[in-house]
């Protein structure tokens, strides 16, 4: 059985989306592509922070970034603040690492980790939580129709 | 072979779905974890887990002087997306068109 604690505290997510590095990383620090697959959020990259923003303008997400190469890779911090409970865990750390491949396909590799003391936030993202995002990322990418 | 030819070869076989199973468990374990917990040769597991890394079901990456092995579930939810929905859709609205048949007759 799946409980909580069971919940990995690190997480490696990886797919080939035929997309040029370029266009994977506007996908990811661009909010017009963001509320196309993040959860209808409005994420937004400036001065050095990572904010998301939901439907309503709520903020949903503050976080420090800490290091970007575009367009090779992107780590920031991940605390989520939509809910209370979640929202007391301590920040967790998310790396995007974007690879060049053969025949206009890149690998992009999502590690979020430092999650041994965010069980929650473990949890609710885990499996289908990273999942949708990165299936409605390489669909919109592929092909310029969000995830239905 | 395609993505998709690849992850459905990497499924069939009860070593490597037990490999998954494992990881799923408890994700991040190296080579030798995973050895004293299958019955089989350390050559045996290793080329195991190459089939399932060149279906991007397991990734591995290096952590110190380890090599650390993650069940990677994107694969599995690209074919669900692509195939199972197709199909558990169509029965759905099967259903309801039987449905609407019945009752119109009714």
């Amino acid at each position: 059985m799946t409980t909580i604690t069971d919940v990995q505290t690190t997480q490696v997510y990886q797919l080939f989306i035929k997309a040029t590095p370029e266009q994977i990383w506007e996908a990811i620090i661009n909010p017009e592509f963001t509320q196309k697959y993040f959860y209808a959020s409005r994420i937004e990259f400036a001065d050095g922070r990572r904010r998301s923003f939901g439907p309503n303008g709520e903020l949903w997400g503050d976080e420090a970034i800490l290091e970007q190469d575009p367009p090779r890779k992107l780590v920031h911090e991940w605390r989520s603040l939509y809910d209370p409970e979640v929202a007391e865990e301590p920040a967790s750390r998310v790396t995007w690492e974007i690879e060049p491949g053969e025949d206009g396909a890149s690998l992009l590799t999502v590690v979020h980790d430092r999650l041994e003391g965010a069980p929650k936030t473990a949890a609710g993202v885990a499996g289908v939580g990273w999942m949708r995002v990165l299936s409605g990322l390489k669909t919109l990418l592929e092909t310029g129709e969000p995830l239905a | 072979m395609n993505d998709d030819d690849l992850v459905f070869r990497a499924l069939a076989d009860p070593t490597r779905r037990l490999l998954l199973d494992r990881l799923f468990e408890r994700d991040g374990r190296t080579l030798t974890e995973l050895e004293s917990e299958i019955e089989m040769t350390r050559f045996g597991v290793m080329k195991h887990l190459r089939i399932l890394e060149e279906a991007g079901l397991v990734v591995s990456r290096k952590a110190g002087r380890n090599r650390l092995h993650y069940l990677n579930p994107v694969p599995i939810r690209l074919i669900h997306d692509r195939w199972i929905d197709k199909y558990t859709e169509h029965r759905v609205s099967a259903l309801a068109e039987l449905k609407t048949q019945l009752e119109e007759t009714a």
